[in-house]
């Protein structure tokens, strides 16, 4: 049954990104925990990028492809990340990490028992008491065996990035997050990891982290890049965009 | 080793799996499949050329940086390139701090399709018949439906920013928005029976020409 907090009237404008900031943003916090919303999302989603092909036919330079491929060749991707050293279980590694949170996230994140976080790894994201969430993160190609998580305070004021598997760069290099919205990146942090292949970060950024849809992990020169310029190591969705 | 006829038959998610492996053919295969309705749609939005041309390039390479992000769950390959340069587009639209002249048009004005040589055939009716589905669906929109749907869209305009645009209530525009987006949601429904049937008829096409 609907009830009167459902956002249908707005998922149409919600699909075109025509929605005030504020609107929006309500769509996208009532998206995360109603299905019927959601599932009126995704067909109005379908509906906007149909509208693409309305566009009047036109080709590019003949010369475009080349082009690009002059650009590939001067931007190639780093390949595969090696990966090796043992892992520690999961709870024990990131205890540290949440210590440079926050004490609020720390009290929170200690009611989570073990076999809770080996059930990370088969959801989508879970929600402990207050409303904060740890997501999971996917090894890309480049980092096979690598793995991390994302958790985001209730609010989503408030986050934290723990990585494992991921081997500890040369000192031109950093990793870096990059929190995505309507296809753009915004850096969250750059960081290390240490000898056992272990990182965690506490996440920057302006606004709340619930307005982000997924995040990826890059391999960056040290200090950062103004956009990701190098491959991707990490990647997984934050919440619905 | 892989021909180019081996990366023609691939679907667009294998396509992306081997440009995660940094495979330049499957690069050049995509580019190949998508490279005119990603240009199409950034012309259409920035309205020159050269902007267009960027843009496309863009595109292309944050799929070949990007490649390994793809999640098949998010949403289709085609939905994820026209997300980018959408986007891109109307970025550079709001830098400008202008839209261009050619948002005055109507979308039922659009000029007719015109085929382009050099496409694979099943790629060309598969993309053409795209485009005529949701054109015949925006034309059977009233005008103030399609206006307000072009500048949302195309324009990368607010619906608030359309109602000052447009000198009209807010809520009249919301209405309007909603309605036409609603609408050609049932359009396309209605005709999702007739593109099954184009579909079928173009499998065994492919068939038949691999036999």
């Amino acid at each position: 049954m609907f009830d009167e907090t459902h956002v249908l009237d707005l998922l149409p404008a919600y699909a075109l990104g025509s929605l005030d900031t504020d609107e929006a943003n309500r769509v996208k916090e009532h998206l995360l925990s109603c299905w019927i919303c959601r599932a009126e999302s995704s067909a109005f989603q379908d509906v906007a990028e149909q509208l693409s092909f309305a566009a009047p036919v036109a080709a590019p330079s003949l010369d475009l492809k080349d082009r690009l491929f002059q650009r590939v060749q001067s931007v190639r991707p780093q390949p595969h990340v090696p990966t090796k050293a043992a892992r520690r279980p999961w709870l024990e590694r990131l205890l540290p990490v949440w210590g440079l949170v926050s004490l609020g996230l720390i009290i929170a994140l200690a009611a989570f028992t073990l076999s809770l976080w080996q059930r990370l790894n088969q959801l989508e994201f879970v929600t402990a008491p207050g409303g904060m969430r740890a997501i999971p993160l996917s090894a890309a190609d480049a980092a096979s065996g690598a793995t991390g998580f994302v958790i985001v305070s209730g609010d989503g004021d408030n986050g934290a990035l723990v990585v494992d598997g991921l081997p500890p760069l040369d000192a031109d290099r950093q990793y870096q997050l990059w929190l995505i919205r309507a296809g753009e990146r915004t850096s969250g942090a750059v960081f290390s990891t240490d000898e056992k292949n272990y990182g965690g970060t506490r996440i920057k950024v302006a606004g709340s982290l619930l307005e982000y849809s997924a995040v990826d992990v890059t391999i960056e020169p040290a200090g950062g890049s103004h956009q990701p310029t190098g491959a991707v190591v990490l990647a997984g969705p934050l919440f619905n965009p | 080793m892989k021909s180019s006829a081996d990366y023609a038959r691939y679907d667009d998610e294998k396509l992306i799996s081997l440009i995660a492996q940094l495979q330049t053919e499957a690069l050049d295969q995509l580019y190949d499949r998508y490279n005119r309705p990603i240009f199409s749609l950034a012309l259409m939005i920035v309205g020159d050329r050269a902007t267009a041309e960027e843009i496309t390039l863009d595109v292309f390479m944050r799929v070949w940086q990007k490649a390994g992000s793809y999640r098949a769950d998010q949403g289709r390959v085609s939905t994820w390139l026209t997300h980018i340069a959408r986007h891109h587009a109307i970025d550079v639209l709001r830098r400008r701090a202008v839209r261009p002249d050619h948002h005055a048009l109507s979308l039922n004005e659009i000029t007719p399709g015109v085929p382009l040589p050099a496409q694979n055939p099943g790629e060309l009716a598969e993309h053409s018949l795209r485009r005529e589905r949701i054109r015949a669906a925006i034309a059977r929109l009233p005008a103030d439906q399609r206006q307000a749907l072009r500048l949302a869209y195309f324009g990368g305009y607010t619906q608030t920013e359309i109602a000052a645009a447009l000198k009209q209530p807010l809520g009249t525009i919301k209405t309007r928005i909603k309605l036409a987006l609603q609408k050609l949601r049932d359009f396309l429904r209605d005709e999702q029976e007739p593109e099954d049937k184009s579909a079928q008829a173009l499998n065994t096409y492919n068939m038949s020409e691999e036999d």
